[in-house]
C-alpha cells in the first residue's frame, strides 16, 4: 500500500483553502496521475476478428472494462499471467488511483468518529471513493469483487445509523476480505456495526430472567442470503437456533466514552443454553465464553455444502451468465469446498474455464458497470463529483442504497428501462457536456488510428470499443449515418464542424451494453 | 428497422403525487366554519364562513366545511364530483421534524421502522417490474424524490425539453435512425427496449415541436407548479406509458404571519388551486386516466401562535382529484378535539393512516395486485374514494 499520498493530499488541501484552489489541487492530481501511467498511450489494440477478442472479454468481466492500452499489455504477458497478478493485489502499484481515491477523510474513520461528519458528506465521499476506485484502480479484479460482496452483504445507508458505520464496513469487512476467505468475510460481517444495525442484530438479545424472544432478522438473512441460500435446506427451527447463537452482540452507544459505534459482546444479553443447528450441537456457554457461539455458527454455515453451491452459483452468474452451466457450478463448488472457501481459488476456476471463454457478450451491463466501462474506454479524467453520481442515481443504481438485503438484482430485466439515460450519458461525455468528466478525443483517436488530422475510420472505432470487427449491418448503418451527417453539415454552410458523435452512438449501441 | 417490433403503448393510468413541503396548513384550505372552536383558536387568521364576509367568505362545501375563497377555481372540481378531501390524515411520527416526517411518508413506513425504498418505487417495481421504461416514472424538478427510491427507472425533468437524446448533431434524425437500426438488429429483449426507447423519444419530440394547446382554452399560470403540471399533462397525452409523476410545491412552513387571505398563505393556496384547476381542465377528455393526490408531511396546529402563524401539527387533509374519484365529499370525522389531543397541543386528530388512503387509491386506479409489498401490514382504507 502506498502510504505517502494521504498526507500529501491533505497538505495540498490545507494549503489550498478555497474551492477554486481545491479545483486546482484536483488539476494537479489529474496531471500527476497521468505521469504515473494513467494516460492514453500512443497506440491501442484494435480487434481484427469477428469474434470478440479473448482479452477484451476477460477485461469486461474480471475488470470494469479495458482502459486504453490495457489489452495490449495483457496480451504481452498473457491472460493467465494477468489473472495471477490480479490475484496478488498487494503486488500491484496503484499509486495513481490512491492519489485520487485517498482524499476522502470520512471514508477512513471509525464509526465513533463518523458521527462527526454530516450524513450528506459521508454518503458523497463513500460514493465518490467507490466510483473512483472502480474507474482507476489497477487492482481491477479486486474492485469487481468489492462490488460483488457489497451487493451480497447489502447495507442501505438510509437505515438508522448505517450511514455512520458503512465506511468502516466497506474497508474492514468488504475490502479486507474481498479476495480472501469466505468464512472470514462472513465472520467480519457478523461483527460489523453496519450489519448489526441493518439487519437488527443489535436488537437480538435474551436477557437473563426475561422471556425475550431473539430477533431473527439477521439470522435468517445470514442463512438465506449470505451463506446457504433460500433452498439451502435449513428449517425455521434452525433460524431460531441461529438467532439464539447470535444474541448478545450489540453496539456501543453514541454516548459511550470509548469505542462508540463499535461492536462488542454483552454476556448478560446472551442466551447461554445449548443450541442445535443443522444437526450440530453447540454446547452451553457461560459469560464471556458465549461469544464463541457466533464463530461456531458461522463455521457450521460456511462449511455446509449448500453454501458452496449457493456462493458458486452466484459467482458464476456474475462472471459467466444468468443460467450458468451446471457442470461449471459443480466444479466451482467442489473447489470452494476443497479450498475451504478461498475466493481466489474459485475465481481462478471460473475465469480459466471454457464455459467462461464461451460466454462472450452474453451479459448485460448494469448501470454502474456501464458508466465505469464507458469512462475507462474513453480514458476519461474525473473526480467523481455530483454530476457523475447523479447519472448513476438516475440509472437506478445509487450506491449503497438498495432497499432490501438481497442487494441490486443480478438479472438483466430490472435494468432494461434505463436506456435513455445511458445514451444521454454517452452523448454527454463525448460532447464534453458532463461537468467534471474530461475526455481527450484527439489523443484517443490517434491511439485508435486516425490518419494525421483526420477522423478515426469507423470500423476501427467499432473494433476498439466492442473488441470485435463491425458487422455488415453495423457498417451499413454507420455509412448512412455519416452520409446524413455530411449532408447536414453542408446545409449549415459548413459552419458547424461535423459533430462526430459516432463514438457516442457506439457507446449507446446494444453491443456496448453487453459484456 | 424498428417499426414492426414495437407495439403502441396502451394508455396507462397516471398517478400524480403533489407534495406540499413544509407542513401545509390545510385547515385554512378546507375551513371548518361550522365549529366555533376554529374561530376561537384563530381569531386573526380564521376565515369567515359562507356569507359572513362577502367575497372573503369560505365557499360552502358540505355544510360543515368551506373552501378558502382564494381557492375558488377548484370549486367546480368539487362541485362536479371530481375532488374529494380526506380530513384527519397523518402518520405516527411525533417528531414534528420536516425532514423525518417527509422521509417517513415518502418511504411509506411506520415511525422508526424501515421498509426499504419509497412507496412509489415499491409500487412500480412490483407492478411493472421489467416492463418499466425511462418514462414510467417522472419527477418534475432536479432530483429523484425519496418516494421513488427503488424504482426500476425514472426520469427527472423540468420540462419535456429535457426528455431528448442529448445529441448535438445538426441532424438528430440521423442519430435516432442509426440507434434504431442497431437495436432492431438485436434479436433479444434489449433490441426491443432500444427500439421502444427511440419510439418514445420520437413521440416526445413530436409533442415538443408542436406548440402545445391545452384543452378547453385552459391557461396555465406562469409559475413553476402550474408549468410543471402542464408538462405532466403533455406527457400523459403523449401516451408514453407514464404511470407515476411526482411534483413538489414547497414553502408551506408558515410559523410567522401566515395571514388569513391576503398574506402569503393566501397567495400560496391560490397558486395551488389555480394550478390544479388548470391541470384538471386541460385533461378534460383524459380525466379518467389521471388521479392526483395532494399531501403534506403534517398539518399545522389549530391555534394561531403569537406571531399570527401556526406551528407544526399532525393531522392534515389530503386532496384526491380525478375522473375516477368519488368527489364532492369531505371524508372523515371532525378532527378537532376540544381540550387535549393525543397528537400534541393543537394537533389535529388523525383518523386515517396516510398509507391506508394511498393504498386505497393505488388499489382503485392501478392494477397492482401486490399492494402488501407497497405498504406491508397496513389495512387499506374503505372510504370509497375511487369509483
Amino acid at each position: 500500500m502506498q502510504k505517502i499520498t494521504r498526507r500529501n493530499s491533505l497538505q495540498c488541501t490545507a494549503l489550498a483553502g478555497g474551492a477554486l484552489a481545491l479545483a486546482g489541487c484536483e488539476r494537479s492530481i489529474s496531471l500527476a496521475t497521468r505521469r504515473l501511467g494513467q494516460d492514453i498511450p500512443g497506440e491501442v489494440f484494435v480487434a481484427e476478428s469477428d469474434d470478440i477478442d479473448d482479452i477484451h472479454h476477460l477485461l469486461n468481466r474480471a475488470a470494469y472494462g479495458p482502459w486504453p492500452g490495457d489489452i495490449s499489455r495483457v496480451k504481452s504477458i498473457g491472460g493467465s499471467a494477468w489473472l495471477d497478478e490480479q490475484l496478488r493485489p498487494e503486488s500491484i502499484n496503484d499509486l495513481a488511483c490512491e492519489l485520487r481515491a485517498r482524499r476522502f477523510e470520512s471514508v477512513f474513520v471509525k464509526p465513533g468518529n463518523a458521527y462527526e461528519f454530516k450524513e450528506s458528506v459521508l454518503r458523497e465521499e463513500l460514493s465518490r471513493h467507490t466510483l473512483l476506485r472502480a474507474i482507476y484502480s489497477r487492482k481491477q479484479l479486486f474492485e469487481v469483487m468489492v462490488g460483488f460482496w457489497t451487493d451480497h452483504l447489502n447495507i442501505d445507508l438510509g437505515k438508522g445509523d448505517c450511514i455512520y458505520f458503512k465506511p468502516w464496513d466497506d474497508l474492514h469487512v468488504v475490502r479486507k476480505h474481498a479476495l480472501g476467505n469466505f468464512r472470514d468475510l462472513i465472520g467480519a460481517s457478523a461483527k460489523s456495526s453496519a450489519m448489526l444495525v441493518y439487519l437488527d442484530g443489535k436488537e437480538n438479545r435474551k436477557r437473563k430472567g426475561t422471556d425475550d424472544i431473539p430477533n431473527e432478522n439477521y439470522a435468517r438473512e445470514l442463512m438465506e442470503l449470505h451463506t446457504m441460500g433460500v433452498h439451502g435446506g435449513y428449517t425455521q427451527k434452525d433460524v431460531t437456533e441461529a438467532a439464539r447463537c447470535l444474541t448478545g452482540w450489540t453496539i456501543r452507544p453514541k454516548k459511550a466514552f470509548l469505542d462508540r459505534g463499535m461492536v462488542y459482546f454483552k454476556p448478560s444479553h446472551h442466551d447461554e443454553g445449548e443450541k442445535t443447528i443443522l444437526g450440530k450441537t453447540i454446547p452451553p456457554r457461560k459469560g464471556k465464553d458465549g461469544a464463541a457461539d457466533l464463530d461456531d455458527l458461522i463455521d457450521v454455515l460456511c462449511r455446509h455444502p449448500s453454501t458452496a453451491d449457493y456462493i458458486s452459483t452466484k459467482l458464476c452468474r456474475r462472471f459467466v451468465g444468468y443460467q450458468p452451466p451446471e457442470t461449471l457450478v459443480a466444479r466451482v463448488a467442489a473447489d470452494f469446498t476443497e479450498s475451504k472457501g478461498d475466493i481466489k481459488t474459485v475465481l481462478r476456476t471460473i475465469l480459466s474455464s471454457d464455459e467462461f471463454s464461451q460466454s462472450k457478450g452474453q451479459r448485460f451491463k448494469r448501470p454502474f458497470r456501464y458508466i465505469v466501462s464507458t469512462l475507462r474506454a474513453l480514458g476519461a479524467d474525473t473526480q467523481a463529483h455530483k454530476p457523475l453520481i447523479e447519472y448513476i442515481n438516475r440509472l437506478g443504481q445509487p450506491l449503497f442504497s438498495y432497499p432490501t438485503p438481497d442487494g441490486y438484482p443480478e438479472d438483466k430485466m430490472p435494468w432494461m428501462g434505463t436506456l435513455l439515460w445511458r445514451w444521454n450519458f454517452a452523448f454527454g461525455a463525448v460532447n464534453h457536456e458532463i461537468p467534471d468528466v474530461r475526455i481527450r478525443l484527439k489523443k484517443l483517436g490517434a491511439a485508435i488510428g486516425a490518419p494525421d488530422e483526420g477522423t478515426v475510420a469507423p470500423e476501427k472505432m467499432v473494433a476498439y470499443l466492442l473488441g470485435r470487427e463491425a458487422t455488415k449491418n453495423e457498417m451499413a448503418a454507420i455509412a448512412d449515418y455519416q452520409k446524413q451527417m455530411k449532408k447536414a453539415e453542408k446545409k449549415a454552410d459548413g459552419q458547424s464542424k461535423q459533430r462526430d458523435e459516432l463514438l457516442a452512438v457506439l457507446l449507446a449501441s446494444p453491443a456496448f451494453q453487453r459484456c | 428497422m424498428c417499426g414492426a417490433v414495437v407495439a403502441e403503448r396502451q394508455p396507462s393510468h397516471t398517478l400524480v403525487c403533489l407534495f406540499l413541503r413544509g407542513g401545509a396548513d390545510t385547515l385554512n384550505m378546507f375551513v371548518p366554519y361550522a365549529d366555533d372552536e376554529y374561530y376561537r383558536q384563530r381569531p386573526t387568521i380564521g376565515i369567515a364562513g359562507p356569507g359572513k364576509a362577502g367575497s372573503d367568505s369560505a365557499l360552502d362545501l358540505d355544510g360543515r366545511y368551506g373552501l378558502n375563497p382564494r381557492m375558488k377555481q377548484l370549486f367546480p372540481a368539487f362541485d362536479e364530483g371530481r375532488l374529494a378531501v380526506v380530513q384527519g390524515v397523518g402518520s405516527d411520527n411525533p417528531s414534528g421534524s420536516h425532514f423525518e416526517c417527509q422521509d417517513q411518508m415518502e418511504h411509506g413506513e411506520d415511525y422508526g421502522k424501515t421498509v426499504g425504498g419509497g412507496w412509489l418505487g415499491r409500487h412500480l417495481r412490483s407492478h411493472l417490474g421489467s416492463r418499466a421504461t425511462s418514462l414510467s416514472a417522472i419527477a418534475i424538478g432536479s432530483t429523484v424524490p425519496e418516494s421513488l427510491r427503488g424504482v426500476p427507472a425514472a426520469s427527472v425533468l423540468k420540462s419535456l425539453e429535457d426528455l431528448e437524446l442529448k445529441s448535438r448533431a445538426p441532424q438528430p434524425e440521423a442519430v435516432a435512425q442509426i440507434l434504431s437500426r442497431l437495436y432492431a438488429d438485436d434479436a433479444t429483449i434489449l433490441g426491443r427496449q432500444g427500439c421502444e426507447t427511440v419510439q418514445l423519444l420520437k413521440r416526445v419530440r413530436e409533442i415538443r415541436e408542436r406548440k402545445y394547446i391545452p384543452e378547453d382554452a385552459t391557461e396555465y399560470p406562469d409559475n413553476n407548479l402550474a408549468q410543471g403540471l402542464k408538462e405532466v399533462a403533455r406527457l400523459i397525452k403523449a401516451n408514453v406509458g407514464l404511470e407515476v409523476a411526482c411534483i413538489d410545491y414547497g414553502g408551506w412552513d408558515t410559523h410567522f404571519f401566515q395571514g388569513a387571505l391576503s398574506s402569503f398563505h393566501g397567495k400560496k393556496v391560490e397558486i395551488l388551486a389555480n394550478a390544479l384547476a388548470a391541470f384538471d381542465r386541460d385533461l378534460k377528455t383524459h380525466r379518467d386516466r389521471v388521479t392526483t393526490v395532494v399531501m403534506t408531511e403534517f398539518g399545522r396546529r389549530l391555534y394561531e401562535n403569537a406571531s399570527l402563524g401556526t406551528d407544526h401539527g399532525r393531522g392534515f387533509s389530503m386532496m384526491v382529484l380525478g375522473g375516477r374519484v368519488r368527489g364532492g365529499m369531505v371524508h372523515g370525522p371532525w378532527p378537532v378535539v376540544k381540550n387535549e389531543t393525543s397528537e400534541g397541543p393543537g394537533g389535529l386528530h388523525i383518523s386515517y393512516d396516510y398509507r391506508s388512503v394511498l393504498g386505497e387509491i393505488l388499489e382503485g386506479v392501478s392494477e397492482n395486485a401486490d399492494l402488501d409489498r407497497v405498504f406491508p401490514s397496513v389495512s387499506l382504507g374503505r372510504l370509497g374514494l375511487i369509483a
